[in-house]
Order: structure tokens, then sequence, then C-alpha cells
């Protein structure tokens, strides 16, 4: 069960269709023993398809994927014996209790972490005798990710872990993973959340339709595909993007609902550019802001939408 | 063996934790005893089931006939239900208690009468019964009379000679606690497919994928807390029924777990089956409810099915329901061994193995 160059994780060539739609299409990639990998695209991107395969939730059409060396499709029980899963949605028992949920969860692994350690990573000692039902969507949420550890796993696996959470459970939730990443492990997550992925991610791949169409670290991600300032506003009666892209220094132009976004090298020009159009056709830019380019933009600019639920 | 006994714990703890699930698995069946058991207690004294045997006078068996059919009770109703054939036939139905009792008119009735001789009627009845003692036995002296009357003179020539016969005694909540027990087995099967329908809606049993727990482990899991909970739903079925109307448990305790068990099974796998083609809750309810009410009433559980239109009797004969009550109480009340039940046994076996057959092949745990 050696871990060859300390990739924990390796898929390749992983497909997977349902009907005719290729949901999972010739994925390959690699994942190192500490790392925080994230996995962001829009929803249907394949995203979670690919990591239930990598869990041995699913199987995959052809491909294959190993886990801590050992294939998954082989022996999924030793893989699940070994890494923690947290699915997107909180689904547990309704009427057991916090501590009786943990319990169970407990028994079901050879190794297990004391119940209090987990109620305690789940913020919920002052409820650990309230029933699953009668635990607000928050609790609910921090409940099933802290049940993703209750094995000590060597890998966890995160599916949007902070989704519906308040701002301060939110950190708390970084501070555990970074914990957790700190004691050598490694994490995969997918998340909505582009500030979580840039703070958290080692390394992000973009998933759409299928494929991973960018795997890199967040910084690098940026750096190579914007290297341009990013001007936003919005404009009653547009004109059409052609129009924006003729004017001077404008490299790109992106259009989100009502948000228009111009990437540009030279904000004073671009600017300039843009109020004297908007002058020439008797309207105004409104909630203009200038700002460096972030994930978000890189997101956008690959996949053309914003990731949002 | 651990995640074993944490599956059986979690579920027996929803278990009492579901206040309908409670309700329905020990309230409900102990309500209809109590309530279908006070409210024909009475049932019995208020008709009696006569056998006519006539062994060759016909002239007083239509005299006798007569009388006893317009014999009324206050309410107008017939006191007597006559019923004539061979003696043989006759004695067998009062012995299995169809009878209340039987009247033999003797061949040389028609002459006797004729030349104004007494002769003796036989009644053969079952005299452990207190109705048949205190209530029929009068009555049809009281016929009699009047009949020796009619056929005038004061020297009765007919006379009434009692015969016994021991039958066992069969009354309504004799016949009411096996069929409840067979439906509360049917309800708590057939509603055993839903959790599994929740678990799987709610994407718990996914969840539970992720971890080693073998999914087979949630089944055997699920049958063996449900197996302990039909036993105590039976025990305390047959303990109410003993308390509160004496009613007797004639056959094998064995016999009888072991066909709790095997009708526990049959309609678990139905509740199974259930659960691999519907996908929802809100779906399940209705089909379950379309499914139990109908069988409930046309198995017997509360009254002998006996004149149904033909076009339903193919179906009495093939629910489930029918087979274990008439099973259950072939054991309760005639102490019938489980060996000589062979078709309720085999049709039982055949939809516990059809049902679980299909099952397999159909089932999705996503």
């Amino acid at each position: 069960m050696s871990v060859s160059s300390g990739k924990v994780i390796k898929v390749s060539n992983l497909v997977k269709s349902y009907g005719s739609i290729k949901a999972v299409d010739q994925i390959s990639f690699e994942v190192a023993q500490g790392e925080v990998f994230g996995m962001l695209g829009p929803n249907g991107a394949g995203k979670t398809t690919t990591v239930e395969i990598v869990e041995g939730l699913r199987t995959a059409d052809s491909g294959s994927a190993t886990v801590l060396g050992i294939d998954v499709a082989k022996d999924t029980r030793a893989v699940k014996e070994r890494i923690g899963i947290q699915p997107q949605s909180p689904a547990l028992f309704p009427s057991l209790t916090v501590r009786e949920t943990v319990r169970f969860f407990r028994s079901l692994y050879r190794k297990s972490l004391p119940t209090s350690r987990i109620v305690e990573l789940a913020s919920l000692e002052a409820s650990r005798d309230v029933l699953f039902k009668n635990l607000s969507g928050g609790q609910q949420q921090r409940l099933s990710v802290a049940l993703a550890f209750v094995n000590d796993p060597e890998i966890i696996f995160l599916d949007e872990p902070t989704t519906g959470l308040d701002p301060q459970a939110r950190r708390a939730m970084w501070d555990v993973i970074e914990t957790f990443r700190r004691a050598g492990k490694t994490v995969v997550l997918t998340t909505h959340y582009m500030e979580e992925a840039q703070r958290l991610c080692d390394r992000i791949a973009i998933m759409d339709y299928g494929k991973i169409i960018a795997l890199d670290s967040p910084q690098r991600l940026i750096e190579f595909n914007i290297k341009e300032s990013a001007i936003q506003f919005k404009m009653k009666d547009y004109p059409g993007d052609q129009v924006l892209a003729g004017l001077p220094d404008v490299s790109k132009v992106v259009r989100e609902e009502d948000d228009i976004i111009v990437y540009t090298n030279n904000i004073p020009s671009a600017i300039s550019g843009l109020l004297g159009m908007a002058s020439q056709r008797s309207t105004d830019l409104s909630e203009l802001s200038v700002r460096q380019a972030t994930l978000e933009d890189v997101f956008l600019k690959l996949t053309g939408k914003r990731i949002r639920d | 063996m651990r995640a074993f006994g944490a599956v059986f714990i979690s579920y027996y703890r929803q278990f009492v934790r579901d206040r309908g699930a409670l309700f329905f698995t020990f309230i409900f069946p102990i309500m209809f005893i109590l309530l279908f058991g006070w409210a024909f207690r009475n049932e019995g004294v208020q008709r009696f089931d006569i056998g006519l045997v006539d062994q060759g006078s016909p002239q007083s068996t239509t005299i006798i006939t007569f009388t006893l059919d317009n014999v009324t009770l206050d309410s107008g109703d017939k006191l007597f239900r006559l019923e004539s054939g061979p003696f043989d036939d006759m004695m067998r139905l009062l012995e299995d208690g169809s009878l209340d009792a039987i009247i033999v008119i003797p061949a040389s009735m028609d002459n006797s009468l004729a030349q104004e001789q007494p002769t003796a009627i036989q009644i053969y009845y079952d005299p452990t019964r207190i109705s048949n003692q205190q209530i029929l036995v009068p009555i049809l002296n009281q016929v009699v009379n009047g009949l020796n009357q009619y056929l005038q003179g004061t020297t009765p020539l007919i006379t009434l000679d009692e015969e016994t016969v021991q039958s066992r005694e069969l009354r309504y909540i004799d016949y009411l606690v096996p069929g409840v027990l067979g439906m509360s087995l049917m309800f708590s099967g057939i509603y055993g497919g839903l959790p599994i329908i929740q678990q799987r809606q709610a994407h718990i049993i996914k969840r539970l994928g992720a971890t080693p727990l073998r999914r087979s482990m949630l089944i055997f899991g699920d049958l063996a807390f449900r197996m302990i909970l039909v036993l105590l739903t039976a025990a305390l079925i047959i303990l109410v029924g003993s308390l509160v109307f004496d009613v007797q448990m004639v056959g094998s305790w064995l016999g009888l777990c072991g066909m709790v068990i095997l009708g526990s099974l049959v309609f678990t796998s139905l509740g199974y089956l259930l659960a691999a083609f519907v996908k929802t809750e809100e779906a399940a309810i209705p089909i379950i409810n379309v499914v139990t009410m109908p069988m409930m009433f046309l198995s017997g559980t509360f009254f002998e099915i006996t004149s149904m239109p033909s076009f339903i009797e193919p179906v009495i004969k093939i629910l489930p329901l029918t087979y274990l009550n008439d099973a259950l109480r072939q054991i309760m009340v005639d102490g019938t061994p489980v060996h000589s039940m062979t078709t309720d046994v085999a049709v039982l076996a055949a939809w516990a193995v059809v049902c679980l057959g299909i099952t397999i092949r159909f089932f999705r745990w996503d």
C-alpha cells in the first residue's frame, strides 16, 4: 500500500455517462498528501460525480481512481475505512440525538475519535442530546461535516462544507480544515465560495461540461488567465459587446446579467473611453468599480458563468 | 457485528420516538380487539343456527321447520337460522361450531303422529355453552309444547331427547383475536418499507454509503428489529385477549411464533417490494392504503367472508392475509399443528419468495 511520490489520489481518464450526457469526460488529476485540493465548477459540471467516483460511491464507466494506493473500484470498503466524506446535504437519522448519531457512525469504523471530540468539532456541546431534526440548518451542517472526521481519516472529502453557515461558523469551519491540513492530511473540497477556495486551496481544478478546463494554484490561475484589472459597472441601453470592445485599451468584455465587466491593462485610458462613450450616448455608468482580478473573474472567463446556486 | 448492533439500536430508538409507529403497532390492534370484542360480546345469544336432519318424515319436518322458522325475537328478527342435510354433515358443522344444535326427526314420526303415538325427536347440542343450556333448550321445549298443543290433545305426542356433543366454544372474540394479529402483522410489515423509502429520499442511505457499513446490514438490522417487534405485538394482543375476554391460545406457542415470523416476513417483503418501485413517501402512503385496507376486510380479519360476489372470490383466494389469518386461527383456536397446514404455509412462503425475488431484481439503493 505504498503511496508513490506522495500522491494520495490518482485519477486517470475517468469517464461516466448518463444516457447521452457525459457527466465526467476523460478526467485525470493527482492530489499530493497534505494538499487542500479544490474543485470549482457550475452546477452540472461533473464535480460531484467525479468526487463520488473517487470516494467509491459511484463506479466509473472507464478509467481508474486510486486512493492511498488502493484501487477504489476493487476495494471500496478499505478506502472508505480511511477517508472521511461529507456529502452536500446533511442527511442523518432525524430521530437520533447528536451524541447517538456520532456513536452510530463511530461503530461503523475500526478506529474512531472519541464522541466528545466530534461533538466539540461540530461546536454542539450544548445540543449534544438534541434530536437531529430539532437542530437548526447550520447545526445540522456542522454535525454532518464533523462526522466526516469520525474515523480520523487520512483524506477528507468536503462537498460544500460551509453552505448555509453564518460567517462566524464558516470561519470556524475553515479553522477546522486548516488544523486538519497542518496535521499532514489531505482535503478535497468542492465549494461555491470563491473566497473560501482562494483562501484554503493549494490547487484548484475548474470543471465545466465534464472536463477539467484549468488546474493550478489560485494565484497562478489568476495570473495566467487574467493579467488585466477589472472595471465593473451597470449601464442602461447597453450598446453591445462590440462597441465596448472597440474602445481603446479594452481587452475583453464579459456580461453577467446586469453587470458589465471590462478587462484592461490601462485603467485611466479604459475609463476615459467608457465615460466618453457613455456621454456620447447620453447614458450613465452606475455602480462603477475598479478592482484586481479574482478567482471569480477567472471562473467567469473560462466558463462564461458566474458560480452560483 | 458492531455495525449490526448499531443499526439495530438506531432502528429501535427511532421506533420508540415515533408516536405514529408506536400507536399503529401497539394501540391500534388493541383498540380493535376491545371495540369489536365489547360490541359483539353478546353475539350468539341473539340467534341460533339449527341443523335439521330429516330421516324420512317429510310432513313432520315441514311442520317443525315452519314452527321454528316463525319464532321471532322482540326485534322481529328470526331466532333460528335453519339448515338441513344428512346427519353426518350436520354433525360436522355442530362439532366445528357452525351450528348450535341439531334436531333429528326420526323416520317413524309421520306414522306415529298419524296414529297419535308419542314420538321422540332428538336434539344434539354442546352443553358447555351456557347459552345452549339456558336459552336454546328451554326455547326448543316451548316450541315442542306449542306443537303438541297444536297437534291437539293434552298428551304430548312429541318429546325432546337431549343429546350432548362436546364442541369447542367459538365465540366472536375467539375469531377476532387471531384476525387482529394477522392484520397487525400486515400493517407493520407493509409499513416497514416506508423507512427505507424515507431514508433513501432523504439521502441518508447515500450518506451511510460513504462509510464502510455494508448495505445488507441495514436490511438485517431492520429485519431483526421487526421480528422482535412482531413477537412483542403478538404477545400483547394475546395477553389482552386472554385477560379481558378470556381468549384461549390452544395450539403450540412455538408454532404460533413460527407463523407470526413467517407472516411478518411475507408482509415485510411486500413492504420492500414497494420500496423497490416507489421513490417517495408521498407516493407510497396512498399505495399502502389501497393495498392494506381492502385486504384487511377481504381476508376475514373481522368477519368471515362467506357471501362475496363471485368475481371477488379469486382475489380473496390469492391474498396472503387470507392464509395467514386462517393459519393463525387454526393454531390459536383449534390447536392445529403447523405441519398440517400445508396450503397456508405454501402460499405464504410463495408470496415471500416471489416478493423478495422481484425486490432483489429491481431494488435500488439510490
